[in-house]
């Protein structure tokens, strides 16, 4: 009896084994941080990173970085994409999106394509993105126009 | 010219009538040679170059993961096409990564003849293919020379090639990880241990690092299992040893 026990449990495994080896290689999760362990250095991976304790020095990644809730990362972070829950201090340079949840803790600047923020997170830095570098210039000359056409009001106001 | 390595396990009766099948197909295929028997005390390398020498060009190992692990960790360098005939149901967990179905099913796999180029670790500048097992101890662990992760208590640390690591969250919980022996990384496992009661150690979740490099620093002597076999090691030095071995493997591979 034992032994059919253990053939049985054999076969059970074998089975969820080839069921989570197709999950892992749809999901393509290559680098995980796990809580209560702390990295030091620039940690750089070709594959996808999951934070879950502490970075100190520099993140980069060429795809998704995702920072769970209660996750620290004291370091410059360069990504394809972010979905950050936990706290970043450091400034963020993201190639596509960047997601922030409601529990995210921003302090430094980002620069990103395009940004979603859910109510709740914190932000103390200046954003960039590349989309509207060309309104900015535009902005600003009429700005510089209409501070002359306040100027001139002005002095006529004055005068 | 075949040459096939048994494991000393495979001369038990309950066997017996897997290996008669075994040799058997192997010679309705045409492909069976010379049988050589292992034991414990056997090291693997210079068995595999005299028969070498003497014009073999196929070894296959016939037995469980340990003796998977034993013969390749010696005669991994060595210039032949590996072959694996993995017998019984239990002990064979290399055997489903690489495709290769167990008992006498495998030898038509081995007639097959599909042979792939399969990266191999290097530990202290010896070979481990399996599985590399650092108990748990007070350790930090530096990847490819550019950043170090430590734990604040123990921490055990898990590298697997070919043999894949199981592991339980709780009781309840079940957590499968699977390494892809040609993904041209290995795969480090890392559990750190917090103190749960007076006496107690309670594993959190685990870390995964895929590398080409890694140094484990030991703050004392721990304990380490390669291949099975158990040392104690105050440094240890991992590399990836890209595309060493050639080996038969199976059309249902998961790599």
């Amino acid at each position: 009896m034992i032994f059919q026990k253990s053939k049985r449990q054999d076969i059970e495994m074998q089975e969820n084994y080839v069921e989570e080896v197709e999950q892992e290689t749809q999901d393509n999760i290559d680098t995980v941080v796990g809580p209560s362990v702390n990295v030091e250095g620039d940690f750089s991976s070709e594959g996808n990173i999951i934070v879950k304790g502490t970075v100190n020095g520099s993140v980069h990644t060429s795809k998704i970085l995702s920072v769970e809730a209660g996750a620290k990362i004291i370091a410059n972070v360069r990504a394809g994409s972010g979905i950050i829950a936990g706290e970043v201090r450091g400034n963020m340079k993201i190639k596509d999106s960047l997601e922030l949840a409601s529990t995210a803790r921003i302090l430094g600047d980002i620069e990103v394509k395009v940004l979603s923020v859910e109510p709740g997170a914190v932000i103390f830095g200046k954003i960039v993105m590349p989309g509207i570098e060309g309104v900015e210039i535009k902005s600003g000359r009429r700005n510089r126009k209409s501070e002359e056409v306040i100027e001139q009001t002005g002095e006529e106001y004055l005068g | 010219m075949y040459v096939y390595l048994y494991d000393s396990f495979l001369e038990q009766k309950k066997y017996k009538h897997i290996i008669k099948a075994i040799e058997n197909r192997l010679t309705d295929y045409g492909i069976s040679g010379k049988i050589l028997r292992l034991n414990n005390f056997v090291d693997a390398k210079p068995v595999i170059e005299d028969e070498i020498k003497r014009g073999a060009k196929n070894i296959i190992i016939v037995g469980n993961d340990k003796t998977f692990g034993l013969v390749l960790s010696r005669g991994a360098g060595c210039d032949c096409v590996f072959g694996f005939l993995p017998i019984g149901v239990e002990n064979n967990t290399v055997a489903p990564v690489l495709g290769i179905p167990v008992n006498e099913e495998s030898v038509d796999t081995l007639a097959k003849r599909k042979k792939e180029k399969l990266d191999i670790g290097l530990v202290n500048n010896r070979f481990f293919v399996s599985q590399l097992h650092v108990m748990p101890s007070k350790v930090q662990v530096i990847y490819d020379r550019k950043f170090k992760v430590t734990a604040n208590d123990k921490m055990e640390v898990v590298v697997c090639n070919f043999q894949p690591f199981y592991w339980k969250k709780d009781k309840k919980d079940k957590e499968i990880r699977v390494v892809h022996p040609q993904d041209g990384k290995l795969e480090a496992f890392l559990r750190p241990l917090t103190k749960s009661g007076w006496f107690g150690y309670k594993y959190e979740d685990p870390s995964i690092f895929p590398f080409e490099e890694m140094e484990i620093i030991g703050e004392t002597a721990f304990l380490v299992e390669t291949d099975g076999r158990q040392t104690k090691e105050i440094n240890l030095k991992l590399k990836l040893a890209k595309s060493k071995i050639e080996m038969i493997v199976g059309k249902n591979r998961m790599f």
